[in-house]
C-alpha cells in the first residue's frame, strides 16, 4: 500500500461518516488485507464500517469470515448470525456458518427442545418483506373500499373484487407480521464469546457451576439479574452466565 | 617276512586316509581396527588375526609411534566345520589384541604386522585412522576390513571370536562349590540411559567336557525391552583364564536390553541344565547364574518436544517419494525411513502429513535388523500409499525425528527435506471408460479432479452498506399507516349513515329516497332484459318510472290517465322532451304487459328511455 493510500485510509477512518465511495474504499482495503492474511487489519476495517453506520449483511459476512479465519469462533459466529438476521441469507453465509458450528466445541446432547411454532415460522420468513406486504395490501384494500362508495352502481364491481383480494393478502401477512413482532419482543438469542465460560446455578460469584460452555455456542437469553443473564441451551439446559460473556445477535 | 599286502593297496589306503582326514586351510593373516575415526580421549582396539599358522610361526605386532599401547592380549580358538559328506574344516585362530591410545590428532597410520614362518614372511596391510581432539565415544557399528578375507565369512555371524572377546572383559567370580562348571551372566554396561542398549551375555565356564545343554531359563527382564542378539545352536567354546585357571567359555545366549524406565533395575539369575561327559559317563547338573543390577539414568533435561523414551541412539531420518510427478489417479509411494543404532523395533518414525488434496492411506511398517558387534541397529520403514485427489503442485512437509544420542550425551534432530509432488491430468482421461461398466465407472471416478466443497467460503467483494435497520413495525409511519384506512372507512360509513338519517327527516329527503328506490327498481328491471317474462320486465320498468315520477312530482301518479300525467309534468316544469319520453315508456310498458315489445332490442330501448328520464332530473 502506498503512503498516499495509507494517508487516505487514515483520513477516511478518522471521519465519523463515510460517503458511499469512502465506505467502498475502506471495504476494499479490508478485503485486500484479508487476501494477504492480515486479518487484524481486515477486521478493523469491517468493524469501522459497522461502527460508522455502514454495515449490513455483506460487511457482517466478511467480518465473520475474517474472525473464522483467525480462529475466533465466538465473534465469527456472532457476526455471521447477525448477517443472517439482517437478511444476508446466501449459500456462502450458510456454508461459513455451518463451518463455524462444526468447529464449536460444545456438543449439546439429550433431547433437543424444539422451538415453538411461531419462532420457527418467523425464522423461515423475511420479516421486512412481510411488513411491507401487509402495509401495502392493507392500505390498498381499504382504499378500494372507499373508492367503492364513491363509484356509481353497476360500475364498481371491480373495486369490490380488488379490495377483497387485497384484504385476503393482508390478513395472513398481518398475522405473520404479528408473529415477527412477538418473537422480536420475547425471543433473545445470543452467542458465547469467551473460549470457556462457567454457567452457574445462581446469579452469584461463588455459586456452583455445574457446567461450562465454549465460544460460538448459540443460547437463548431468558432474563437478567445484575451482571448475570439466565441462558438456555438448545437442549433445555439452563443456568446463569456473565452478561459480558454473551452477545445478543 | 611275509608281506600282508601289495604296495598299490598301501598307496590306495593312504589316499583314502588323506581324503577322509580333516582339511587344513592356508595361512590367513590380517589386522583390523574397531574404528576408522577416534578421539584423543578414546582408545582403539587393534586385532591381529592369524588363521592356521604353524606352531613355529612368529608374529611381530605393529609398533605405531603415534599410539601408546595400553594393553596386549592373545587368544586362541579352534573351529571345526562339518559340511555334508565332505571333510571337516578345521581352523586354528590366534588373535592378538592391542588396546591403543592415540597421542596426537590428524591422519595416523598403524604399520603392518609381520608373520614369519618356514622361511616365508607375511605382512598385513597398514591401517589409516583419523584422530580428532576430544572424545568421540564408543566405536561405531562398522569395523574396517580393508580388503582382507574373513575366515568366518561362511559361518553364522555369532561365530566371530573377536566379537565375544570385546564384550566379555569382566572377570567372572568362581563359585566355591561349582568351580569346575558354573553359569555366568554379564552386562557390557551396567549404567545406561533410558532407551540405551546394554547387552546381556550368558556363558558356561567349564573345565570338564560338556555333552549338551538341555534347558536354559533366561532371567526375568522386567523394565527392559529385549532383542535377541545371539542364540548359538551349537556349543562353541573358547579358552579363558580366570584367576590363573584355564576354562572353556561357551556362549549360551546374548540379548540386547533397552531399559524403558529410569532407576535401579534388577536382572534375576538365569538357570541351565547341563549334561557333562560322554555316553554312560555323563551326568546332568543344574546351574544358576549370578544376578545383575543396572542403573538406568533418565534422559537429561532439555528434551525437544515430542521425544519418546525409545528415541535413543544414533538415527537418521529420510523420506523417499516415488514418483514425484504423477498423473491423476496414479499412486505415489512415500517411504519414511528411520535408520540407525538403537531400539529399532520400538521407535516410531514421524507420521507423514500431506495437504488435503493428497489422500494418505495407512502405512505398512517393515523392520530390518542388522546387529553388528552385538549392537542392535537397522532400519524401520513406514510405507505410505498416497493418492492425489486433484491436479496441481503439492508439497509434502519436512519431517523431524528428535532423539537422544548417548554417545554425545546430547539431543539431536534428524530432518528430511520437503518434497514437491506434481499431479497432472491423465492423458487418457475418462474417454476410454465404458458408460455402463461399474468397475470402469469407479475407475473413472478415481481419476476425477476432486474439488471438495469443504473449507471457508471467500469474502464478498460487493457490498450494500446499510445502517442497522429498525424493524418496520417500530418505524413512525407504521401505526398510522395501518390505522388510517380503517378509520377513514369507518368515518365515511358513519358519515353516510348520519346523512341518511338526516335526509329521511325532510320532504326532500323522502323524495330522494323514493327516487333512489325507483332507480334500484330500474336496476332490477335491467337484469330482466335478457331473461324472464316480458310482462314482468315491463311491469318492473313501469313501477320504477311511476315511483320516480311520484317522487319528483310530489303527487300520486298511479291511476292517472296519460293526459293527466302530462299535465302534471308540464305543471311541474318538466321539459317537454323528458315528458314525452316518460309517456313513451309508460305506453311501451302498457303494450309490453299485453304481449307486445318482446324483442330484446325493444326492451333495451325502453330501458334506455327510462334511464334517460331519470338522469338529469333535478335533485
Amino acid at each position: 500500500m502506498s503512503a498516499l493510500t495509507a494517508i487516505l485510509a487514515a483520513t477516511l477512518l478518522g471521519q465519523s461518516y463515510y460517503t458511499p465511495e469512502e465506505a467502498q474504499e475502506v471495504f476494499s482495503q479490508a478485503n485486500e488485507a484479508y487476501a494477504r492474511e492480515d486479518y487484524a487489519t481486515a477486521r478493523e476495517g469491517y468493524e469501522k464500517l459497522i461502527a460508522h453506520g455502514q454495515g449490513g449483511p455483506d460487511v457482517l459476512y466478511n467480518l465473520g469470515t475474517t474472525y473464522l479465519a483467525q480462529g475466533e469462533l465466538g465473534r465469527a459466529t456472532l457476526a455471521l448470525e447477525r448477517a443472517w438476521k439482517q437478511g444476508g441469507r446466501a449459500p456462502d453465509l450458510e456454508a461459513n456458518l455451518a463451518l463455524a458450528r462444526a468447529q464449536q466445541k460444545d456438543k449439546v446432547e439429550g433431547s433437543v427442545v424444539e422451538e415453538d411454532f411461531l419462532t420457527r415460522v418467523v425464522k423461515a420468513t423475511p420479516g421486512e418483506l412481510i411488513g411491507w406486504v401487509f402495509v401495502g395490501s392493507w392500505v390498498a384494500g381499504f382504499g378500494l373500499l372507499l373508492l367503492f362508495r364513491f363509484l356509481k352502481p353497476g360500475r364498481r364491481s371491480w373495486a369490490v373484487v380488488l379490495a377483497a383480494l387485497a384484504l385476503i393478502v393482508a390478513v395472513p401477512a398481518g398475522a405473520l407480521l404479528s408473529a415477527h413482532v412477538w418473537v422480536a419482543r420475547t425471543v433473545r438469542e445470543a452467542v458465547v464469546l469467551p473460549k470457556v465460560m462457567d454457567v452457574r446455578e445462581f446469579p452469584k460469584e461463588g455459586a456452583k457451576a455445574p457446567f461450562q460452555i465454549h465460544e460460538g455456542l448459540k443460547v437463548r437469553v431468558l432474563e437478567e439479574a445484575g451482571r448475570y443473564v439466565r441462558i438456555r441451551l438448545p437442549n433445555g439446559l439452563e443456568g446463569w452466565a456473565e452478561r459480558e460473556g454473551v452477545a445478543e445477535i | 617276512m611275509r608281506r600282508t599286502g601289495s604296495g598299490w593297496t598301501a598307496l590306495l589306503a593312504g589316499f583314502v586316509l588323506l581324503a577322509t582326514s580333516p582339511a587344513w586351510a592356508e595361512i590367513d593373516f590380517y589386522q583390523k581396527a574397531d574404528r576408522t575415526e577416534v578421539g584423543t580421549e578414546d582408545t582403539l582396539r587393534l586385532s591381529v588375526v592369524v588363521v592356521d599358522a604353524p606352531p613355529s610361526a612368529q608374529v611381530q605386532l605393529p609398533a605405531p609411534k603415534d599410539f601408546e599401547v595400553l594393553s596386549s592380549s592373545k587368544s586362541n580358538q579352534r573351529s571345526i566345520q562339518l559340511t555334508g559328506g565332505g571333510p571337516a574344516v578345521i581352523q586354528d585362530i590366534t588373535t592378538h589384541t592391542l588396546i591403543l591410545h592415540p597421542l596426537k590428532t590428524g591422519k595416523l597410520t598403524i604399520p603392518p604386522a609381520v608373520l614369519t614362518t618356514a622361511g616365508r614372511t607375511y605382512r598385513t596391510e597398514a591401517i589409516e585412522l583419523t584422530v580428532k581432539a576430544g572424545r568421540l565415544g564408543p566405536p561405531p557399528g562398522q569395523a574396517t576390513h580393508p580388503g582382507l578375507p574373513d575366515p568366518f565369512r561362511n559361518l553364522p555371524p555369532p561365530m566371530d571370536p573377536f566379537e565375544e572377546m570385546e564384550q566379555d572383559n569382566d572377570v567372572p567370580v568362581i563359585p566355591r562349590g561349582d568351580s569346575d562348571l558354573f553359569l555366568r551372566a554379564s552386562l557390557d554396561r551396567d549404567e545406561v540411559f533410558v532407551g540405551e542398549q546394554t547387552t546381556l551375555s550368558l556363558y558356561i565356564y567349564s573345565r570338564v567336557d560338556l555333552s549338551s545343554v538341555d534347558a536354559v531359563t533366561m532371567p526375568k527382564l522386567e523394565g527392559f525391552w529385549s532383542e535377541d542378539v545371539e542364540s548359538p545352536t551349537q556349543l562353541s567354546g573358547e579358552q579363558r583364564i580366570v584367576n590363573g585357571i584355564p576354562y572353556r567359555a561357551y556362549l549360551l545366549r546374548r540379548r540386547a536390553l533397552f531399559p524403558v524406565k529410569a532407576g535401579a533395575l534388577t536382572i534375576t539369575p538365569a538357570e541351565a541344565d547341563i549334561t557333562t561327559g560322554f555316553l554312560f559317563a555323563g551326568h546332568r547338573v543344574h546351574r544358576v547364574s549370578n544376578g545383575l543390577k543396572v542403573k538406568v539414568k533418565p534422559l537429561p533435561p532439555g528434551a525437544p518436544p515430542g521425544i519418546a523414551n525409545a528415541n535413543v541412539g544414533q538415527w537418521q531420518l529420510t523420506m523417499d517419494v516415488s514418483p514425484t510427478s504423477v498423473e491423476l489417479g496414479q499412486p505415489i509411494t512415500v517411504r519414511v525411513i528411520l535408520e540407525g543404532t538403537g531400539n529399532v523395533k520400538n521407535v516410531t518414525p514421524p507420521k507423514l502429513t500431506a495437504p488435503a488434496a493428497l489422500k494418505v492411506y495407512d502405512p505398512t511398517t517393515t523392520d530390518k535388523l542388522t546387529p553388528n558387534k552385538n549392537k542392535i541397529q537397522g532400519r524401520r520403514v513406514m510405507e505410505y500409499l498416497v493418492m492425489a485427489q486433484r491436479t496441481g503442485t503439492f508439497t509434502l512437509p519436512a519431517l523431524e525425528f528428535p532423539y537422544f544420542d548417548p554417545r554425545r550425551r546430547a539431543y539431536d534432530v534428524s530432518r528430511t527435506d520437503p518434497v514437491t509432488i506434481t499431479v497432472e491430468a491423465g492423458a487418457g482421461g475418462t474417454a476410454s471408460t465404458g458408460p455402463s461398466s461399474t468397475p470402469l465407472q469407479d475407475a473413472a471416478s478415481e481419476q476425477k479432479n476432486v474439488l471438495s466443497a469443504h473449507g471457508l467460503r471467500p469474502l464478498r467483494y460487493q457490498a450494500r452498506f446499510v445502517a442497522p435497520s429498525t424493524p418496520l413495525w417500530e418505524q413512525a409511519f407504521f401505526l398510522p399507516a395501518v390505522l388510517a384506512p380503517l378509520g377513514l372507512l369507518f368515518g365515511v360509513m358513519l358519515l353516510g349513515q348520519v346523512r341518511g338519517r338526516l335526509s329521511a327527516q325532510t320532504e326532500a329527503g323522502r323524495t330522494k329516497q323514493q327516487a333512489r328506490a325507483a332507480r334500484k327498481r330500474l336496476a332490477a328491471a335491467e337484469k330482466l332484459v335478457g331473461e324472464g317474462s316480458t310482462s314482468a320486465f315491463y311491469a318492473e320498468v313501469e313501477k320504477a318510472l311511476l315511483g320516480f315520477l311520484e317522487a319528483r312530482l310530489h303527487v300520486p301518479v298511479v291511476g292517472l290517465t296519460r293526459e293527466a300525467l302530462a299535465e302534471k309534468m308540464t305543471a311541474a316544469g318538466v321539459a317537454p322532451e323528458r315528458c314525452s319520453k316518460a309517456l313513451f315508456v309508460l305506453e311501451a310498458c302498457d303494450m309490453g304487459r299485453f304481449g307486445g315489445g318482446a324483442e330484446l332490442s325493444e326492451r333495451n330501448r325502453v330501458l334506455d328511455e327510462a334511464e334517460a328520464v331519470m338522469e338529469g332530473w333535478e335533485k
